[in-house]
């Protein structure tokens, strides 16, 4: 019985214009996106190694040691092929030095602005727009329509079961979707394989969960579609929903939750972390500086009653004491400020945390968020790049610095300059050194943070509950109501 | 035709049914009928008589406010089930999937009413009995006529060989020509031993054919004539007396006498 009318569904399908239409359009969404995706991670692939390389040469020929100012490039990951997630949004490079904070610039988009217009359509977007509109399609009439043209009614008149009935409504449009996915997917990792991306293991691992993802994110529109299918009598209104549905799910809700995050949750802008450093900066360089004539009142006070001769001596005797007391004082400073910039900023991050967290829990509303964070957290793509890269790009920067302050100590050069003004030659910049490029053979190497496959998954657990969550819920609520549906 | 067989049992039987609907109107008032095999009932009324509603509560599409509707002996409401794989149905106007052929539709339905034996020869036998034109097996639906639909589902109860068959105005729609070869088609089955509830509003039809008619009115079963009795009957008299509130509906019944003649 099941079997007869899994068939019937599955043929009606196959056979209709609209099965053939979405076959196409994902084959050649599908295909474009990752044919292009292939190209745009190769190219990403070559620019990185160019930047390596130059930023190797620019190291090699810096003045000294103290110059040295490494620039460190984000890795590409062929996982962007299929979910670009913040890859095109993310600064690609930091410059990592004494002198610089790491901070990720330079973003693809921000180079190339007219692919930003639109973006990139990745998988993942296909899947997210396309797919989830095409199972709205399959599934708005599939109780209803059948019930305005009549066929419920013979099929009834049949010892079939309701709820055969419907689970074979659910098989045959799961197929009928399932397979203009995966056909297309498929050839889309020929392609990647015959064009040499160097897809690891891990990532074979992430792959096979997104397309899983992919298929619960279907699932689930099935199931929306089979539910208001059947609560409704007419597919004229069923449809009407479904597209109202469609519209505030995949793009309204995500963006309201995260909306409504921002205004929930206040976060200071840059701007606004800067001017209380720069308050606090200035603060403690005035107190500073008071407590610095207040130190010089004492010192006089000492000296007071001396003869010039007598000060003289006693200045000199104490001049190295009085000096390491007030060193040791800017020092204070120095490091109180530092101190202040780094709690100031490791506030606004954490305050940023919980406004992302909760603008992900209010966008969660919608199934579709879900997918999306699912899909950026098993490509590598996801908001935590960033701050992934950066850290690991700060710990950098502590072995960098020191490695550059040990070579400046063996060197036994100060990295300063002299400018001689000859009235031949004109002016004249010596850096000290000769013409020896340095030797960066024993610098430390930097190494892009490395997420397992496993923890990818175990941070997208949540998502992939809360689609197998809706989904049963969708499903529970299509068996209800078919079971009670009037089939006149 | 008919009195050797109506001493077994019925295998069609409504047991003082009734329906109201959830807005108030009261569809069947405790109708009670049966039809044996071999036997053709026809429910005979106007619009909104309850016909449709009996054979809906038969099919379980609705349930009976009180009452019982058995096929073969099973309550078609308890156990809807087994009910309906004793009983074939043709609506007033059978819907078939549009995408599929004659023949697709066919075999889906025929194979979902638990025959699954057959093999294409048996099918075109079938729609060939009913009259189907040849060039129409592998044609899609959505290009057929009213007529032609008909006719592919008659074919499809003739296969599904149920021993009890509902029909609902199944000529209502037909030319005359069409509707008399669907009558002749209807009158084979009953010879083959088939029990056949027929509803209609077209008493000449009725009277050819027919072993029983029921003439139903507002839910009420209001008079019950074999066919014998309906011999001598004048046609036009019989509207007056038990159909006036159709014919009030429809308009004069010599217009439609003329019509259906
Ligand atoms: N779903 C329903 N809800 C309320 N009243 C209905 C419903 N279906 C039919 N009726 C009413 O029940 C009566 C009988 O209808 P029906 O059985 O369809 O008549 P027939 O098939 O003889 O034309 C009519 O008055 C009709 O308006
Ligand atoms: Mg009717």
């Amino acid at each position: 019985m099941l079997s007869i009318l899994i068939q019937k569904e599955l043929k009606n399908i196959l056979l209709s214009p609209k099965f053939f239409a979405t076959f196409l359009v994902c084959s050649i969404l599908i295909l474009i996106s990752i044919f292009i995706g292939i190209n745009e991670y190769n190219n990403s692939v070559l620019q990185y190694q160019t930047n390596q390389q130059i930023a190797q040469q620019d190291i090699e020929q810096a003045t000294g040691w103290m110059q040295v100012r490494n620039l460190l490039h984000r890795e590409p990951t062929p996982m962007q092929i299929f979910v670009s997630g913040l890859h095109f949004d993310v600064g690609r490079v930091s410059g990592i030095s004494s002198f610089d904070d790491v901070k990720l610039v330079r973003s693809p988009y921000s180079d190339e602005t007219l692919f930003a217009i639109f973006r990139f359509i990745d998988f993942a977007f296909i899947v997210q727009v396309v797919l989830s509109l095409f199972a709205i399609l399959f599934t708005y009439d599939a109780i209803n329509g059948e019930r305005e043209n009549g066929t419920l009614k013979l099929a009834f008149s049949n010892p079939v079961s309701r709820v055969q009935y419907l689970f074979s409504k659910f098989a045959g449009t799961w197929l009928g979707l399932i397979i203009p996915l995966l056909i297309p997917i498929m050839i889309g990792l020929l392609l990647v394989i015959v064009f040499g991306v160097p897809v690891s293991e891990s990532d074979w691992i992430r792959i096979i969960g997104l397309i899983g993802l992919s298929i619960l994110y279907v699932t689930f529109f099935i199931g929306i579609g089979l539910f208001i299918s059947s609560v409704t009598r007419k597919s004229s209104l069923s449809f009407l929903l479904l597209l109202v549905i469609w519209i505030s799910g995949v793009l309204i809700l995500p963006r309201m939750g995260v909306m409504a995050a921002g205004q929930i949750v206040d976060i200071e802008s840059v701007a606004q972390i800067e001017a209380k450093q720069e308050a606090f900066e200035r603060e403690r360089w005035e107190s500073y500086s008071a407590s610095l004539s207040e130190i010089w009142g004492e010192r006089e006070q000492e000296m007071e009653g001396m003869t010039e001769e007598e000060r003289r001596a006693y200045r000199d005797e104490k001049e190295w004491e009085w000096l390491e007391v007030d060193d040791a004082a800017r020092k204070q400073v120095q490091s109180d400020i530092i101190e202040n910039n780094r709690t100031l900023l490791e506030e606004s991050q954490n305050r940023k945390k919980v406004q992302e967290q909760l603008a992900f829990n209010l966008a969660r509303i919608s199934p579709v968020s879900s997918f999306r964070l699912a899909a950026m957290n098993l490509a590598g793509t996801d908001i935590d790049m960033k701050s992934r890269y950066e850290e690991s790009m700060r710990q950098y920067k502590d072995e960098f610095t020191k490695f550059t302050e040990r070579k400046q100590a063996e060197s036994g050069n100060s990295g300063g300059f002299r400018i001689e003004v000859d009235s031949n030659e004109g002016v004249k910049l010596d850096f000290g050194r000769n013409d020896q490029t340095l030797d960066t053979s024993d610098m430390p190497r930097y190494s892009a943070p490395v997420v397992q496959a496993g923890t990818s998954f175990g941070n997208s657990i949540l998502d992939f509950g809360l689609l197998i969550v809706f989904i049963i819920a969708t499903f529970g609520g299509s068996f209800f109501a078919f079971l009670r549906y009037d089939m006149r | 035709m008919q009195n050797e067989t109506i001493k077994q049992a019925p295998l069609l039987e409504a047991r003082n049914l009734t329906k109201v609907y959830e807005d108030g109107v009261k569809a069947l008032d405790n109708l009670q009928l049966t039809v044996h095999p071999g036997e053709i009932f026809a429910m005979l009324g106007g619009n909104g008589a309850g016909k449709t509603t009996t054979i809906n509560i038969f099919l379980d599409f609705i349930q009976p406010t009180s009452g019982n509707a058995f096929i073969n002996g099973i309550d078609a409401n308890s156990d809807p089930l087994e009910a309906k794989k004793n009983v074939a149905f043709v609506s007033e106007n059978v819907q078939l999937y549009p995408n599929f052929t004659a023949m697709q539709n066919v075999d889906f339905f025929v194979r979902l009413g638990g025959k699954s034996q057959y093999k294409r020869s048996d099918y075109e036998d079938a729609l060939v009995r009913v009259g189907l034109q040849r060039e129409a097996f592998d044609k899609k639906l959505k290009d057929f006529s009213k007529g032609m639909r008909q006719k592919c589902g008659i074919a499809i109860a003739i296969l599904k060989d149920a021993p009890a068959i509902l029909l609902d105005e199944p000529t209502s729609g037909l030319d005359p020509k069409a509707g008399k070869e669907f009558t002749r088609l209807v009158g084979d089955l009953r010879d083959e031993g088939k029990a056949i509830l027929m509803s209609t509003h077209d008493i000449f039809r009725a009277k050819e054919i027919s072993d029983h008619v029921g003439i139903l009115n507002a839910g009420v079963l209001v008079a019950r004539k074999t066919n014998a009795e309906l011999k001598g009957v004048n046609l036009e008299e019989l509207y007056v007396e038990y159909m006036a509130g159709y014919m009030e509906e429809v308009g004069e019944p010599s217009a439609l006498i003329n019509n259906l003649s």
